[in-house]
């Protein structure tokens, strides 16, 4: 299996950072879509429509470093950068960070790191909302909400995950591997 | 204190926390960490910010648990306090904490291999850089009459190679100017470890499992 080098780790923490400068326009979007949906209680849902940008670095780094722990590395290091941006959520933006960027490495433990095509991405959607929803049950209390609400919510965290960490993933690897700069494994 | 300590203390306290229903231990820490900040001179404008933002937040959530969900007053009041914990801890870590030393002390304290902790320095040291190269990226664009969104993969995909280009080069860089992976390192600043600083952290993570499970509300 391949292991960390140098580049590797300068291109992860460049391929975060870039993540985050690009993000950080979504930061008012947030704060907007909360406050409009606030009201009628459906806050939550602003998180959910909104998750799948903040996972992306996970699944995009593991496509493209394709070495055991890429996607995890990414995703926490783009936590890092946005807690040292000026996110106010410090610690616990680090933690969501490693169980965000761990949901999107399982489905590249599942296919092997060897498939890197539409069935690793799938899956690793599917990871991805399960694990971040299996911890959002406990630190946003989600538990306690009504079975149907909490189907709604997790029906739109796939939905969101899946367009940005899957489909627009595969878009962006698509263009990359034309260009010849990351192998295309079927 | 020791940075790779007190990293170690916020994360693992934000993590008990978010399994753990004990509104006054989250009461006690709030106010802890507020005084902490206060007596490291945060400035007062960074203080609101970190009032605001988690009291709409919280207040929202609370909010939609009541609505849509059966929670008891108990554990509103909880999860009310927790998103409060979660950025004062937070708050205390970074306004008390820079990252070049934080990188230091995890690489002689926490014995994070020395590749990973210059390979995040050489880039974290781009991000003005990367800031501007985003921006001329979305400038190219304009010029040929394309906007970029958050959801263009051409956006993605410049960056990438950019990122790529940029990793090449520094990393050239840096063994030219003779790292070594894995070569025995001697270090200008050293990031002293105390035993004061283990006490503080055993001792207060003591006091505050004591708090958390002898039946407190």
């Amino acid at each position: 299996m391949k292991a960390w080098h140098l580049r590797d780790i300068i291109l992860v923490t460049i391929l975060a950072i870039f993540m985050g400068v690009i993000f950080f326009v979504i930061g008012p979007v947030y704060t907007i879509l909360s406050a409009a949906l606030a009201p009628a209680g459906l806050q939550p849902l602003a998180n959910e429509i909104l998750l799948g940008i903040w996972v992306m670095a996970g699944p995009l780094a593991g496509f493209i470093i394709r070495i055991p722990g890429a996607a995890t590395l990414g995703e926490l290091l783009g936590a890092v950068v946005e807690m040292f941006l000026g996110g106010v959520w410090g610690a616990s933006t680090l933690i969501s960070g490693v169980v965000q960027g761990f949901g999107s490495e399982l489905g590249f433990i599942l296919t092997g790191y060897k498939r890197y095509n539409w069935l690793t991405l799938v899956i690793s959607a599917l990871t991805t909302t399960i694990v971040t929803f299996t911890w959002s049950l406990f630190k946003e209390g989600y538990a306690s909400y009504h079975l149907g609400f909490l189907a709604m919510l997790f029906t739109v965290r796939f939905i969101s995950v899946f367009l940005f960490g899957g489909v627009l993933t595969k878009l962006i690897t698509n263009l990359l591997s034309r260009a010849h700069v990351v192998k295309n494994v079927r | 204190m020791n940075p790779s300590l007190k990293l170690a203390w916020v994360v693992l306290l934000a993590l008990e926390l978010s399994f753990t229903q004990v509104w006054t231990v989250n009461v006690v820490l709030i106010v802890i960490c507020l005084a902490l900040m206060i007596w490291r001179r945060v400035a007062i404008k960074r203080l609101l910010w970190l009032t605001g933002v988690p009291l709409f937040f919280a207040s929202a959530l609370v909010w939609s648990l009541t609505l849509q969900g059966s929670a008891s007053h108990h554990f509103l009041i909880v999860i009310f306090t927790r998103m409060f914990v979660y950025v004062y801890l937070g708050g205390l870590f970074t306004q008390t904490t820079d990252p070049l030393t934080l990188t230091r002390s995890l690489e002689q304290n926490a014995h994070l291999p020395a590749k990973f902790a210059y390979g995040f320095l050489a880039a974290f040291n781009l991000m003005p850089k990367i800031k501007a190269e985003v921006a001329s990226i979305k400038a190219a664009a304009l010029m040929r009459g394309q906007v970029l969104h958050v959801w263009s993969p051409q956006l993605y995909f410049k960056a990438i190679l950019t990122a790529m280009h940029w990793s090449d080069q520094l990393s050239l860089a840096m063994v030219s100017h003779g790292f070594v992976e894995g070569a025995p390192r001697t270090h200008a600043a050293v990031i002293p470890l105390r035993h004061r600083d283990w006490w503080l952290t055993g001792g207060s993570l003591v006091l505050i499992q004591v708090g958390l499970f002898i039946g407190l509300p």
